[in-house]
């Protein structure tokens, strides 16, 4: 941003004759003092340490679109320093600071201070590079200067010099009292790298918000052997962005064909991966792989690995026969050893009609080991791979345990009064409950993997904007503005050679810089003529190095 | 599957190396106290001095040959990059910061003085990966990438530089301080250059008290460095450092032993430092270390994130989501730059540039330490999940 500051303050004009009227700036003056004060570089700092002031709320205080569950909890005072706490928060946007109306007023005055910044030096370096070497004066008088004695006349001088400075940019130009001089200068992806970070946050941005408006991401959990369409239903958590209409999706059908998970001794996953099937209007088009770090890409749409569980399929029908009233693979999550879900198995009607007696709402409620024995007295597990696995289903019914509430079902409270039955079945197993009503079967276990599927354009201009992020900071970091100028005297039969040199920044590396440019010009004067009767030639004083 | 002995090889190695550190620390904090220092601020050792300086250095270079070799081992015995949990990613970090206080700060910059205090930095890296220990072991699946080697590394490259360049920050405050106390109590103003360089300017003549001749500046030349202790409170130092370092762990580990060692620990640093005053590099010497470390740093941190949202982008779907680790590197990134900003504002060069510095550091801690081990994210070490 801006070195150099417009001044603040400007010379009162002369007082004006007449009455006087107090100081009150119009519209015009205070957005004008308004946009000075915008783009100076002390109110870009200001602005930064806002931005770091934010995202440091936004660590120790749970975001809701990261965690909406801890959210809840801080809400309801569960967790977090209490319920009206939770409130202040929460009318400050604490919960999602990145969403709020005053994150976005920070990044919206950072970006028009960078543009404020950021014009003025566009053309001042556009001015500056296209400006050729300017001829120094008083070269004795510069920050280093050396004077070398050579043979050469003095064009051969410059040309020798010439070759030195072969990465320089120079010309050779008539100093004022007619010598002729070269002028070299080097240095300018200084500013020119400077420009391109800066720049490089524009299209950062245009990437965020080509992948916010026109990106999707959902998730969908699907058991082993079923599949899922690629529409606007089918996710849960769907998170489409402004412009992604249902049209957008590509209707595809991805199949899960089987899921492999293997395990660390310590229990913790190694690996885990589905194979999947992909079919377009019932034909298969692709099988392959997906796991966690390489993602499936298909017609713009990734798919990512994301969880897993096991799924056993449970069948609930009327005891001694009969069409099942449930016969579904339920999606179990993890809870330490065990893996949990429920089902719901009818949803009852409280008036049938006819006379007939009300349906009640009827539920599972599922837990899972895999492999695990009871040794004296206490659950031990042996394995998290399911090779005795033990499902314990308890049947509830009841006329209403809130299944026709929009809560999900894992969330709702069952009275114990509605606990109809309890089972422990092994694959293949069956048990009547509710007094010999319901015959609860498990006829197998499978798994069931999670995916995340989402469209995000807008990558490859990220990618090319984080390069050019890097491309722009190194040079702005490590280049430096210096010039160089060498001038060539005739001196009766030598010529003395002037070498000056002054940097703008780095004083320590262009000391180290200048003495190298001294030694190989001192070696390119000497070299292609050998001097005659070299002895004579004094040696120069050398500049102490600092 | 993890080879045992190897693993044990390298927590041995690990230990040997700490110890060394420690003993090349007193090494080092030793030779300080036989410097003598000239008028013109120029330091040189005692016979003594030079021997002892040279023992430590040999200590140094030999404790980080076997912390290498300590490291490199807990790789082979994991079968995997050393750096993938808190505890060798501490370990790389001390490791770092002794390499390149070994070769930049003391051999390229000739500053072997502030190696004690680097040393002891590095020490106390490691002491928090002693209290972060894991047995070495395989990764969760989301960290089984070769982004792990990229992106890891360069955030713990970036960050062992990143303390180099605060021992440096801080000391030039200390020192800045000094020479600032000298030069006012010497009649001067002094007011603060381009990088913070110590350049002592004469009030205004009228401000002068009567009698006062025109050679201020070399009345505060004349004035012994030693002055620049003198003028620092020996309470302070000590004190701040100690309740900072111990509120800290206490905050972390709730550990009340531990943190009246860290405190002790720190303390002793503080007076280390307030000894040390007037045998450091001047202030605008320490600045411009400070300054070029930071700034090799940002580059390679800066590319540590964006590998970071690569990988993220293949492991859970997305480049970014503000998880607290995200956030954290971010807010560490923007008061980095937020330094490098200032360090080219008027008003800003100098001690307020460096406190920005600090604070950035601090971020930089807070990311590492409080959001890995108390943040649930998908970073997080505080509960289940991804690393």
């Amino acid at each position: 941003m801006t070195e150099t500051l417009p001044p603040r303050e400007r010379v009162d004009p002369p007082a004006p004759r007449g009455p006087r009227l107090p100081d009150i700036p119009g519209p015009v003056e205070t957005l004008g003092l308004a946009w000075r004060r915008l783009r100076k570089m002390s109110t870009a700092l200001v602005l930064l340490f806002a931005l770091a002031l934010a995202s440091v709320v936004a660590t120790f205080v749970p975001q809701e679109p990261v965690i909406a569950r801890t959210v809840e909890l801080w809400r309801a005072g569960t967790a977090g320093p209490g319920a009206a706490w939770a409130r202040v928060l929460d009318a400050l946007s604490f919960f999602d600071v990145f969403g709020s109306w005053w994150f976005l007023a920070i990044t919206a005055a950072l970006f028009t201070s960078l543009t404020g910044c950021l014009f003025p030096r566009y053309r001042a370096f556009a001015r500056v590079v296209r400006r050729p070497p300017a001829p120094g004066r008083g070269l004795d008088r510069q920050a280093h200067h050396e004077v070398l004695r050579t043979a050469l006349p003095p064009t051969a001088a410059l040309d020798a010099a010439e070759t030195v400075l072969g990465r320089y940019r120079r010309r050779r130009v008539e100093a004022v009292d007619g010598v002729a001089q070269i002028a070299a200068e080097r240095g300018h992806w200084r500013e020119g790298g400077s420009l391109v970070f800066h720049t490089a946050f524009y299209l950062l941005l245009v990437g965020i918000v080509i992948g916010h408006s026109f990106g999707f991401t959902g998730q969908i959990n699907v058991a082993e052997g079923s599949d899922f369409a690629d529409t606007t239903v089918v996710y849960d958590q769907a998170k489409p962005g402004r412009f992604w209409d249902a049209g957008d999706h590509r209707g595809f059908v991805v199949r899960l064909d089987d899921f492999d998970v293997s395990y660390h001794p310590d229990f913790t996953p190694k690996d885990f991966v589905s194979t999947v099937t992909i079919l377009e209007d019932g034909q298969e088009v692709r099988t392959t792989q997906v796991r966690v770090n390489h993602p499936l890409v298909y017609r713009g749409m990734k798919i990512f690995q994301a969880r897993f569980g096991m799924a056993p399929r449970v069948v609930v029908r009327p005891a001694g026969g009969g069409d099942a009233l449930f016969d579904d693979r339920v999606l179990l999550t993890q809870d330490g050893p065990f893996w949990v879900g429920r089902a719901k198995v009818s949803a009852g009607n409280p008036s049938p009609g006819d006379g007939r007696d009300p349906v009640p709402q009827i539920a599972l409620d599922l837990a899972l080991v895999p492999d695990a024995a009871i040794v004296d007295g206490e659950l031990r597990i042996n394995s998290p791979e399911p090779r005795n696995p033990r499902l314990a289903a308890s049947l509830y019914a009841g006329q209403d345990l809130g299944l026709g509430r929009p809560e999900p079902i894992s969330s709702l409270e069952f009275p114990q009064s509605d606990l109809v039955g309890q089972a422990m079945l092994t694959p293949g197993g069956s048990a009547d409950l509710a007094n010999g009503l319901l015959t609860v079967e498990f006829p197998e276990l499978d798994q069931w993997s999670g995916f995340q599927v989402s469209h995000a354009p807008g990558r490859r201009v990220l990618l090319v904007a984080g390069m050019l992020v890097l491309v722009g900071l190194i040079p702005s970091l490590y280049s430096y503005r210096r010039r160089l100028w060498v001038e060539a005297r005739r001196d009766g039969e030598r010529t003395d050679v002037v070498l000056a040199g002054v940097a703008l920044q780095r004083q320590t590396a262009f000391a180290d810089e200048f003495a190298e440019v001294r030694d190989t010009l001192e070696a390119a004067l000497a070299g292609p003529a050998p001097l005659r009767h070299a002895p004579a030639v004094p040696t120069p004083q050398k500049e102490t190095r600092r | 599957m993890p080879n045992e002995t190897l693993a044990q090889t390298s927590n041995t190695l690990f230990n040997i190396a700490f110890v060394t550190y420690i003993v090349a620390m007193v090494a080092y904090f030793f030779r300080l106290a036989f410097t003598r220092v000239s008028v013109a601020g120029v330091t040189s050792s005692t016979v003594t001095g030079t021997r002892i300086g040279l023992v430590g250095t040999a200590l140094a270079v030999a404790g980080l040959a076997l912390h290498l070799v300590s490291f490199v081992a807990r790789g082979v015995a994991a079968d995997r990059m050393p750096w993938g949990n808190m505890y060798e990613y501490s370990s790389g970090m001390a490791l770092l910061v002794v390499a390149v206080g070994l070769v930049v700060v003391q051999r390229r910059f000739g500053y072997g003085h502030l190696m004690g205090f680097l040393l002891a930095a590095a020490v106390l890296m490691m002491t928090s990966g002693l209290l972060l220990f894991a047995e070495a072991g395989p990764l969760v699946p989301a960290l089984n990438s070769y982004w792990i080697r990229i992106h890891t590394s360069s955030m713990m490259v970036a960050s062992s530089i990143f303390i180099v360049g605060f021992a440096a920050t801080a000391l030039y405050l200390v020192k800045d301080t000094g020479e600032r106390r000298v030069a006012a109590s010497g009649g001067d103003s002094y007011t603060g250059s381009t990088v913070g360089a110590a350049r002592l300017t004469p009030v205004e003549p009228d401000a002068r008290p009567e009698g006062y001749e025109a050679d201020g500046a070399l009345a505060v030349s004349v004035a012994s460095p030693l002055a620049q202790r003198e003028v620092l409170s020996p309470v302070l130092f000590p004190l701040v450092p100690g309740v900072i370092a111990a509120l800290f762990t206490l905050l972390v580990w709730r550990a009340p032993v531990a943190a009246i060692i860290a405190g002790s620990v720190a303390a002793l640093l503080g007076t280390a430092a307030w000894y040390a005053v007037p045998y450091l590099p001047p202030a605008a010497k320490l600045d411009n270390l400070a300054y070029r470390t930071i700034a090799f740093a940002f580059p390679i941190w800066t590319f540590g994130v964006m590998t970071g949202a690569i990988w993220a982008e293949e492991t859970w779907g997305r480049y970014w989501g503000w998880d607290p680790k995200e956030t954290g590197s971010f807010f560490t990134w923007v008061l980095y730059a937020a330094y490098l900003h200032a360090r080219s504002t008027h008003g800003w060069r100098g001690r307020k540039a460096a406190w920005v510095a600090v604070v950035a550091f601090f971020a930089l801690m807070i990311t590492f330490y409080v959001v890995n081990l108390f943040i649930v994210g998908l970073h997080s070490y505080a509960g289940p999940g991804l690393v």
